[in-house]
């Protein structure tokens, strides 16, 4: 049972997406408890496998029986799932903030949905199983297939409401798929290279015969993978579809977006760079890390800056996204424990911080309309709301005890010990932008305490209470744990190879 | 730079792909057609594909059916893998068929959602029309 647990977490959504329009064509009453039980399973057994992972080490999956054992005489011929620490503490983290993101988008479902809330839950679901997939898939097709599942559901989600949303959701698609397609040419290569699409197969590969890295078809086939997942990560000079399509998305599904879609692309990013191509691989003369690290340095600071610029609420929130992966980028590339596991430890919080933004501006539109910086200090009739946007403004600068101080500590600190000052003067510039920009936010919401906020409106619904305030409350309930967190994802970087 | 044109003169279908790819990309980005944009991503996407299936091919290989009399085949050593033809390229290319028609499918009814709230299919117009 317990080995079989992977699949079940997957299946979960999977299967109630399937059954959904089945259901919710005569019940529709029926649809939103329906997912909301579903995750809420997936969320149980997602914390039950970390925890049998932590007793007993990683499991991995072999589907159907086959072989997937990478020492000879065998050969992985059979599709491999990988249930190992880092997989697990993303699918907690997924599973938990796919289940605040359907709770939170009750009272903001879409009117206009009408008989087809069946399908809209359909695909939120289908989304939540892509991303499962995503994170455990231990083979690079796999994870083309999943990052699709996902995309696709996403593209139709944004479109939902009509008009603009049509237009930015098209951008989107046909962004998202020159990403997969890139993405796929990159499989291509490495495939026809190495004559294996396992991760732990291409690594051995990799470790085996070094030359394997000066070739052509795997420097070309790297390259391909990494702008496709640039293209899903939102990396910098990339991002192009992401604002527009997170702005103009329903407020139900923004968060949703937000939260996961990028991180789980740049944790499938980490595992093919990490377990596939080694941590010390180069192409010619450059390191692919030190690479790397300078596109999280642009993006992270010019993320932040054009957050800084920004007029509507929910599309600065996703310009911070933006910079955001740029610093997680950064950590991930101090090639060391330390700023690997504060990577790690800061794109959970992430996930968790732009969920919790995203709630408040949704909220904010749907309790007081307001959309902009200029209407903010109608936020002021709502306690909760503020209180919310306190605290993970100070996780999103750093400040202590929420859980972005210490990512970003952890960050810094392994910079320092990689002697890579530039990368720590671009997360000290970066979080000051950050800062920044929240003043802006600040300023407009506490200024002029003599003007009436108007008239308050309807009561805040007790759900939307509750969801802002949840996000709120888990920063800094993983600012206090982050000691054990972060442990556990040193552990997780010395399996990685540093 | 002439063992360059050399070294891919010997693989001309590797040339036909490239030049699709572009060509597709090319379309993709210029034209203002959101039908012909689609277009240009399927050029795109099949451009891949058929590498994707012409790296599993083998010269004087045949279909991955194992041949030869029952004795024969009992014993998986006695076979040669350079009879056949790679198999695995063609299944990967079946599912990245299926994503891409699922895709196609998804774009096709954006397009025409976009089509009938403004009633033209040329970007530019639609931007003017939203301002």
């Amino acid at each position: 049972m317990s080995y079989h647990l992977p699949v079940i977490l997957f299946l979960l959504p999977f299967a109630t997406a399937i059954c959904m329009p089945m259901v919710g064509s005569r019940r529709r009453r029926w649809c939103r408890p329906m997912a909301l039980t579903a995750v809420f399973a997936m969320c149980v057994a997602a914390v039950i496998n970390l925890w049998i992972v932590v007793e007993h080490g990683e499991t991995r999956y072999a589907f159907g029986g086959w072989p997937i054992s990478t020492s000879l005489p065998d050969h992985p011929l059979g599709i491999e799932w990988v249930n190992d620490g880092l997989a697990s503490v993303m699918l907690v983290a997924v599973s938990f903030l796919a289940w605040l993101c359907l709770f939170y988008g009750g009272p903001l479902t879409p009117q206009s949905l009408g008989a087809r809330e069946a399908l809209y839950y359909t695909l939120i679901l289908m989304l939540i199983s892509g991303l499962t997939g995503i994170v455990l898939a231990g083979d690079i097709f796999n994870v083309f297939v999943f990052l699709e599942v996902s995309a696709l559901s996403a593209y139709a989600l944004v479109g939902i409401p009509g008009g603009r949303a049509l237009i930015v959701a098209f951008r989107y698609l046909i962004l998202g798929t020159l990403g997969a397609s890139f993405y796929l040419l990159g499989v291509v290569f490495l495939y026809a290279t190495t004559g294996t699409l396992n991760i732990a197969d291409l690594g051995q590969q990799i470790a085996d015969k070094p030359e394997l890295m000066t070739s052509k078809a795997v420097i070309g086939g790297t390259t391909f993978m990494f702008i496709g997942f640039g293209i899903k990560m939102a990396l910098f000079p990339l991002h192009g579809w992401l604002p527009g399509a997170y702005t103009l998305a329903p407020d139900s599904i923004s968060p949703l977006l937000a939260a996961l879609m990028t991180k789980v692309a740049l944790y499938a990013w980490v595992r093919i760079m990490f377990w596939a191509l080694g941590a010390r691989a180069e192409i010619g003369q450059v390191h692919v890390l030190a690479l790397l690290g300078g596109f999280g340095a642009v993006a992270a600071v010019v993320g932040a800056l054009l957050a800084l610029i920004q007029e509507d609420l929910k599309r600065m929130f996703a310009y911070g996204g933006i910079s955001h992966v740029g610093l997680i980028l950064i950590g991930v590339s101090q090639g060391n424990q330390t700023g690997f596991a504060g990577s790690m430890f800061y794109l959970i919080n992430d996930a968790v911080m732009q969920a919790g933004l995203f709630f408040v501006a949704g909220a904010a539109i749907h309790q007081h309309g307001a959309r902009t910086v200029e209407d903010l200090s109608r936020l002021r009739l709502s306690p909760w709301m503020i209180g919310a946007i306190t605290v993970l403004a100070m996780s999103m600068i750093g400040i202590p005890p929420t859980g972005g101080f210490f990512g970003k500590w952890n960050i810094i600190l392994g910079a320092i010990e990689a002697g890579n000052y530039s990368a720590v003067a671009a997360v000290v510039v970066a979080t000051l932008l950050t800062m920044a920009w929240f003043q802006r936010l600040f300023v407009r919401i506490f200024s002029d305490m003599q003007e009436s906020p108007g008239a308050a409106g309807a009561e805040m619904h007790p759900s939307l209470r509750l969801s802002v305030g949840i996000p709120a409350a888990a920063v800094i309930v993983l600012g206090l744990c982050s000691d054990p967190i972060i442990r556990f994802f040193r552990e997780t970087a010395a399996a990685a190879g540093l | 730079m002439l063992e360059l044109i050399e070294a891919a003169l010997q693989r001309p279908n590797f040339i036909a792909f490239v030049v699709l790819f572009l060509w597709g990309f090319f379309i993709m980005v210029t034209h203002s057609n959101l039908v012909k944009k689609l277009i240009g991503m399927y050029l795109v996407q099949t451009s891949i594909l058929l590498l994707l299936v012409t790296i599993g091919v083998k010269q004087d290989a045949t279909v991955p059916i194992l041949q030869g009399s029952d004795a024969v085949l009992s014993t998986a050593d006695q076979m040669t893998p350079a009879d056949y033809t790679n198999p695995l390229p063609h299944v990967l290319a079946l599912t990245a068929i299926v994503v891409q028609v699922a895709t196609l499918g998804v774009s096709l009814a954006l397009v025409t959602a976009i089509y009938r709230k403004y009633g033209s299919l040329d970007e530019d117009e639609i931007l003017q029309r939203i301002e």
